[in-house]
């Protein structure tokens, strides 16, 4: 049903407000979802850091909080992070479609071991907390990766 | 309150009745998925460690994420191996993949129907509205099932009314529990997907596996696993290999458990919120997943029925606004001398309305006409009528249920008003809200022009003896011409008659008749002749006469003939021309329920005491008798050879079991046993007997004959401290008399 609508969901995230924005860079994160035929798809994009804490959340895709624990990692991990919803969330993606994200990072974060993480659940179809987990380097910008269960690829472009 | 959830019930029905259809549908569709899985579950394997299912899951399936049991009892594995997710149907005592796991095998479409209308999230208000529509819809429909039937006690009993009708009221009596369950489960998961509840408590706790070079434990090897058995998983979530600080986590009805990945320790629990214990019973209830698939196959069903409600809702509501009253001629209130207020219940009444009202606008008046719960004076008001029906025990007609007190709260002015009550006799509470509404305006102050009336069984004689005292008392003549508002009429053949001498000079016949046979849209719209039961009335409408007479039914629909009993009456115009009839003769008629005289469904004796053509019903009583109930009949005449009527049938039914006695007195012969109160009290102690025993009593014959019957019964139940009224009031004992 989804899929006669708009192409792709378009979302801006300015989130990492981190002490050395000086040096900043604008990403934009590309997420095409397969057609695993279900629901539209709860996706939490977020950011952790070379320890695998949590870091920061870029966007979140879908609007009932009933279902955010579907969103195992990232709910466990943004628990303590009272604005992880403030200002990034959308409505959930439709098989098939693609979400794109954009963000303006510090430039310390590139390279320094932070990861760029994806939970994706689906109603009536099996959770996949960390779905994606995309290393965030200059290298790998550009770079399609897939997913596990429900992301085709996962691209981000730095400028 | 009468009028008001009448009212609901009808507007909520017909607003969101549509929407509550696509609910009621793909509700009923979803109900295949609980049952289909309830056949794929596989058998008892419920009380097995969950470490045990997964040392076998394991062993068949490589990369598992994650292990499920359904409510059903199916058990689905999630894996994730070489790239590739899958998701099986497992067998948990021995691992073997029973097949691919699907969540559910209808089109998505269904389900987002069901529960957001395919419009997203204001479909989900819209969803939850409807629910909320349903959950009021049942309420509303329960109180008007209540009063329908009269109450809890006869709540079982047969329903009465048009086709449409009994679907309505019949259908509602066997799913309006299950109605009243799923819309309230409804509304309040309804509640917790729009965020009005929240089944969080509390946020998930920080837990992570201690790494200390440990390799991880097997699932079989955890205690906690060992203990926690089949049939209280939920979910198991497997840690994931390639997170070192990844954890187990358990979740069962009581709440979630974090395990260590290396030592199988417990890291955190958090019990269930009651929230979510709440909704994990709505769930159940309202999707019916679950050991209980004969549920979902009843929730299903209810789902069905709800087209069933909506059509037959819709032409009951339709039916009534064809057959609301119009008025001809009818002047605005502020420019009428002469004010006519109705309280009508079935709608007869308003035929006596038109009479008066064209009457007065005959004699030069400008008369308006309304509904009593409209009642108002205009600046020209010189005359007020008001002419009411009862309803039930003593209660306003439902859409005048609150005229009373709007009455009271006007100041009285010097304008006589006069009060016409109609009813019936038999009932103890004959007249009773003319009575109310009539002293109420007395007490209040409000003149009158002529005192209280009532008029019995729509009397077109009484009626007409009324106009006559109004005419003089107003000083004008005036003529009331009845044209009462009948039913539609059926052509009835006569196919037999079975004459009688009667009475001196006063021949008497059993006539009986067949009937055209309905088309199923008729008997939709109520058309064509209703069912009846024996002790029913027929009435008659005989060539010259607008007003019908009506006689006792001796057969039931389900005879197949309406037969009745007809004596002569000199001068009476309807008994001379049936009389008259030969076989192949066709007369016009419809039935009028008599619901206070048919005999309830129980294995209670019965006595039937009756005089003259008064055995009619009785007789048509015995001869539905299959189920052999003990009947008594005390059959009261003149000669046997002249009035004895039904004589050979009795006799056969009593060979066959059908009428347990039959004592009979005949008034003219000698030794005859004299009247039908001297057989009762020669057989004063077994009916006594009887009476202790809890029988129903039902009497039939004129009023002199009824009035006598009733006296002789007091002074045989004296000694069981048990009166004809106190039975009356309990139900058990009713009269039909002529």
């Amino acid at each position: 049903m989804n899929k006669k609508h708009a192409l792709s969901a378009l979302a801006a995230a300015c989130v990492l407000a981190l002490p050395a924005l000086a040096q900043s860079r604008t990403v934009t994160l590309t997420t095409q979802l397969k057609n695993y035929g279900g629901d539209g798809a709860y996706l939490a994009v977020y950011l952790t850091d070379a320890k695998g804490a949590y870091a920061g959340t870029l966007w979140v895709a879908g609007g009932k909080a009933k279902y955010y624990k579907h969103l195992a990692d990232w709910n466990r991990l943004s628990a303590g992070d009272a604005k992880r919803l403030a200002g990034v969330t959308g409505a959930s993606v439709g098989a098939g479609r693609k979400l794109t994200v954009t963000a303006d990072l510090a430039d310390a974060l590139l390279d320094a071991g932070y990861e760029i993480r994806v939970d994706a659940a689906v109603e009536d179809m099996r959770d996949s907390p960390s779905e994606i987990r995309v290393p965030l380097t200059n290298a790998g910008a550009g770079k399609p990766q897939a997913g596990k269960q429900y992301i085709q690829t996962l691209t981000y472009q730095l400028q | 309150m009468n009028m008001g959830w009448k009212a609901i019930h009808r507007w909520l029905g017909l607003t969101l009745g549509a929407l509550a259809l696509v609910l009621g549908l793909t509700g009923a569709l979803l109900a295949v998925d609980p049952v289909q899985q309830a056949w794929q579950a596989p058998g008892a394997a419920d009380d097995l460690p969950v470490a045990t299912v997964v040392q076998q899951a394991e062993r068949s399936i490589a990369g598992i994420e994650e292990l499920r049991r359904l409510p059903s009892g199916v058990v689905a594995v999630h894996a994730f191996d070489g790239g590739q997710a899958r998701a099986v149907r497992i067998d948990p005592t021995d691992g073997a993949i029973l097949g691919p796991y699907q969540p559910s095998a209808l089109p998505r479409w269904v389900k987002n129907l069901h529960r957001q209308l395919l419009l997203g999230d204001a479909g989900r208000w819209g969803a939850a509205a409807t629910a909320l529509a349903m959950l009021v819809l049942s309420l509303s429909g329960l109180v008007l099932l209540l009063r329908r039937m009269g109450g809890w006690r006869h709540v079982a009993g047969r329903v009465r009314g048009t086709l449409a009708q009994r679907v309505h009221v019949v259908s509602g009596r066997i799913v309006l529990a299950v109605l009243l369950l799923s819309s309230a489960t409804a509304l309040y998961m309804s509640a917790t997907t729009l965020g009005l509840v929240e089944l969080d408590a509390e946020p998930e706790p920080e837990v992570a596996s201690v790494v200390n070079g440990q390799p991880d434990i097997a699932g079989a090897r955890i205690a906690l696993l060992q203990q926690v058995r089949l049939k209280d998983l939920r979910a198991l979530n497997f840690p994931d290999a390639a997170d070192p600080e990844d954890t187990w986590k358990l979740t069962t009805r009581q709440g979630e458990t974090w395990l260590d990945r290396y030592s199988g320790e417990v890291l955190a629990t958090q019990p269930a919120s009651t929230a979510q214990r709440l909704y994990d019973w709505a769930l159940l209830l309202h999707a019916g997943e679950g050991a209980w698939w004969s549920w979902a196959v009843l929730l299903g069903l209810t789902g069905a029925s709800i087209p069933l409600f909506w059509v037959s809702g819709l032409l009951i509501w339709w039916r009534t606004r064809q057959e609301r009253p119009r008025i001809a001629g009818n002047s605005p209130l502020a420019q009428a001398d002469m004010l006519i207020f109705v309280a009508s219940e079935s709608g007869s009444t308003w035929g006596f309305a038109q009479a008066l009202h064209s009457a007065l606008v005959r004699a030069g008046h400008r008369v308006h006409s309304a509904p009593l719960e409209r009642f108002g004076l205009g600046p020209a008001a010189r005359q007020v009528f008001v002419l009411a029906a009862t309803y039930g025990e003593g209660e306003a007609p439902a859409h005048a249920s609150g005229a009373l007190a709007r009455i009271t709260a006007l100041p009285a002015r010097d304008i006589p008003v006069t009060v016409l009550g109609f009813g019936d006799r038999q009932f103890p509470a004959y007249c009773a809200y003319a009575e109310q509404v009539d002293s109420m305006l007395r007490e209040r102050g409000w003149p009158v022009l002529l005192p209280l009336e009532r008029i019995h069984q729509q009397s077109a004689q009484q009626f007409a003896l009324w106009g006559e005292v109004l005419a003089a008392a107003l000083g004008e003549p005036l003529t009331l011409d009845l044209r009462p508002r009948l039913p539609a009429t059926t052509a009835l053949r006569l196919v037999s008659r079975q004459d009688y001498a009667g009475r001196e000079g006063q021949p008497a016949a059993i006539l009986r008749f067949t009937w055209p046979a309905r088309s199923a849209r008729e008997r939709l719209h109520g058309r064509g002749l209703a069912r009846f039961d024996a002790g029913d009335l027929i009435a008659i409408v005989p060539p010259g006469s607008p007003v019908p007479r009506y006689y006792s039914l001796a057969s039931g629909s389900a005879d197949g003939f309406v037969e009745i009993c007809v004596r002569y009456l000199p001068g009476g115009l309807c008994s001379t021309w049936l009389l008259g009839l030969q076989p192949g003769d066709h007369v016009p008629a419809f039935i009028r329920e008599n619901p206070g005289f048919a005999l309830p469904a129980s294995r209670r004796p019965v006595l039937l005491i009756g005089a003259g053509t008064g055995v009619a019903p009785l007789a048509g009583f015995i001869r539905r008798n299959e189920r052999r109930v003990p009947m008594h009949l005390w059959f009261g005449a003149r000669d046997p050879a002249r009035d004895y009527y039904f004589r050979p049938e009795i006799e056969r039914w009593q060979e066959e079991g059908r009428v347990a006695s039959v004592q009979t007195a005949f008034s003219r012969v000698p030794d005859g046993g004299g009247y039908v109160q001297d057989a009762l009290r020669r057989d004063a102690e077994r009916v006594r007997q009887l009476v202790s025993q809890g029988a129903l009593v039902r009497v039939c014959g004129s009023r002199p004959m009824a009035h006598g019957v009733a006296e002789t019964l007091d002074q045989i139940l004296a000694a069981l401290r048990l009166s004809v009224a106190q039975l009356k009031a309990r139900g058990r004992y009713a009269e039909d008399v002529f």
